[in-house]
């Protein structure tokens, strides 16, 4: 062993036999009391996490509750209701889950269908800004529902068929409301406003039944100078279904 | 301070499992075996009763209330409290700003004969606790786990996360360190 390992070798002797410091009872009691108090405290912290929990799971129940029961409400909501902005976001989650053809037209028509039940109700209380936003609304989902049937003429002739008599059948109907409402109304630009959304109607029928290539941004291929005919007059022969 | 046998690691499972369950008694037990190894250990670093037990209270709090961190995965409970132990002492440190030290100018040291051998036995507890303190982090750490609580070299190594073997040369270093300390001070 050399002297300098001799010499540590004392040190360290000598480290071990130095008296270890103790703590005081008091201090030692006082640890004791604030470890005692911190495990409480973390083992009801532990136990409070089961009604915490069940506290957020009744709170998301409850907001899937609120939000399921303002999105039912909000089906039959009219332009006038606060709730009508939901309804519209609906009906758009509803188009995007359409894939096929015949579920993307049913879509469209069904949607016409409630436009212009909500045109008549807007006409009724005298919101005609918002029933000439409904019938607006109305054109625009038929004319929608045209270009599902166009698209589908050159992939299956046979089912565009079938999609546009079912087209000429929906719009045919509507004319008739259309013209109904039209005979009750008199103030000049509801006429107008359903004059319009006939028109449109009857040229949304062209388009189903004109080729698909003669437009190629989404809008209708036949009826440049349809809109804005508020003549009071039907411009367009409007349709009967084919039988 | 009873020493910390090497069964002690076996021995604190079960107490764990019902601390963690909240039984009080285990977290008694646990306190009475560590509370004043981890105060020996933070006094030796700090040299100040009451910050010492400030911190050994600390400590023995995050260990009892914060198992759900502890894995028994290869590392021993005693190791645990020994890391938070080191890390509250650092963290103690920071927040002073600078490490709290005894000067060592204040104290007095014998000579003796031969002025290259050091007197160790003629060396107060409280003349070596002071140089201690004049070590490196790792060098008071080592000294204090081997020496002052008569850890093994492998229980060292454990609660500083190195190998048997680098403890051993950082012992070896650390003695070193301190003989110089000790000579310098008894040269002045």
């Amino acid at each position: 062993m050399t002297p300098e390992v001799q010499r540590l070798e004392r040190l360290a002797e000598r480290l071990r036999s130095v008296d270890p410091v103790m703590p005081s009872p008091g201090a030692k009691i006082r640890g004791w009391n604030l470890v005692l108090a911190a495990v409480e405290q973390s083992a009801t912290v532990r136990t409070r996490s089961h009604p915490v929990r069940r506290l957020v799971l009744a709170a998301v129940a409850a907001a899937v509750l609120l939000v399921g029961g303002a999105v039912a409400a909000s089906a039959d909501s009219l332009p006038d209701s606060a709730l009508y902005p939901l309804k519209s976001v609906v009906e758009n989650v509803r188009g995007a889950l359409a894939f096929s053809p015949s579920d993307k037209l049913s879509y469209h028509l069904d949607l016409a269908r409630t436009r212009l039940t909500e045109a008549e109700a807007m006409i009724a209380r005298h919101r005609l800004d918002l029933a000439g936003q409904a019938l607006s609304g109305l054109t625009d989902q038929l004319n929608q529902a045209a270009l599902v049937v166009q698209a589908e003429q050159q992939i299956d002739p046979a089912l565009a068929a079938s999609l546009e008599n079912r087209l000429i059948q929906a719009i045919a109907t509507h004319d008739q409301q259309l013209a109904g409402l039209q005979g009750q109304v008199t103030n000049p630009a509801a006429v107008a406003a359903i004059t319009q959304a006939r028109d449109r109607a009857a040229q949304a029928l062209q388009t189903a039944a004109s080729p698909a290539s003669s437009n190629g941004d989404g809008k209708p291929s036949t009826s440049p100078s349809g809109r804005g005919q508020g003549t009071g007059a039907s411009a367009t022969p409007h349709p009967t279904p084919k039988h | 301070m009873q020493p910390l046998g090497k069964a002690a690691s076996d021995d604190d499972r079960p107490l764990i499992e019902r601390v963690r369950r909240g039984d009080q008694d285990a977290a008694r037990i646990l306190y009475e075996r560590y509370f004043d190894r981890i105060y020996n250990y933070v006094y030796a670093r700090l040299g100040r009763a009451e910050d010492a037990e400030d911190l050994a209270i600390d400590t023995m709090t995050r260990s009892l209330t914060r198992l759900d961190l502890f894995q028994d995965q290869g590392v021993a409970f005693s190791s645990w409290v020994y890391r938070i132990a080191h890390n509250a002492t650092i963290d103690h440190y920071r927040r002073q700003g600078k490490a709290i030290l005894v000067p060592l100018e204040s104290a007095t040291m014998p000579v003796s004969a031969d002025p290259s051998e050091l007197a160790v036995d003629q060396l107060s507890n409280d003349d070596l606790r002071e140089a201690l303190r004049a070590l490196t982090d790792e060098q008071q750490q080592v000294l204090i786990l081997r020496f002052f609580q008569d850890l093994s070299a492998a229980q060292a190594a454990r609660i500083m996360g190195k190998s048997v073997g680098a403890v051993q040369a950082l012992q070896h270093r650390a003695l070193g360190s301190l003989e110089r300390v000790l000579h310098g001070r008894a040269n002045n």
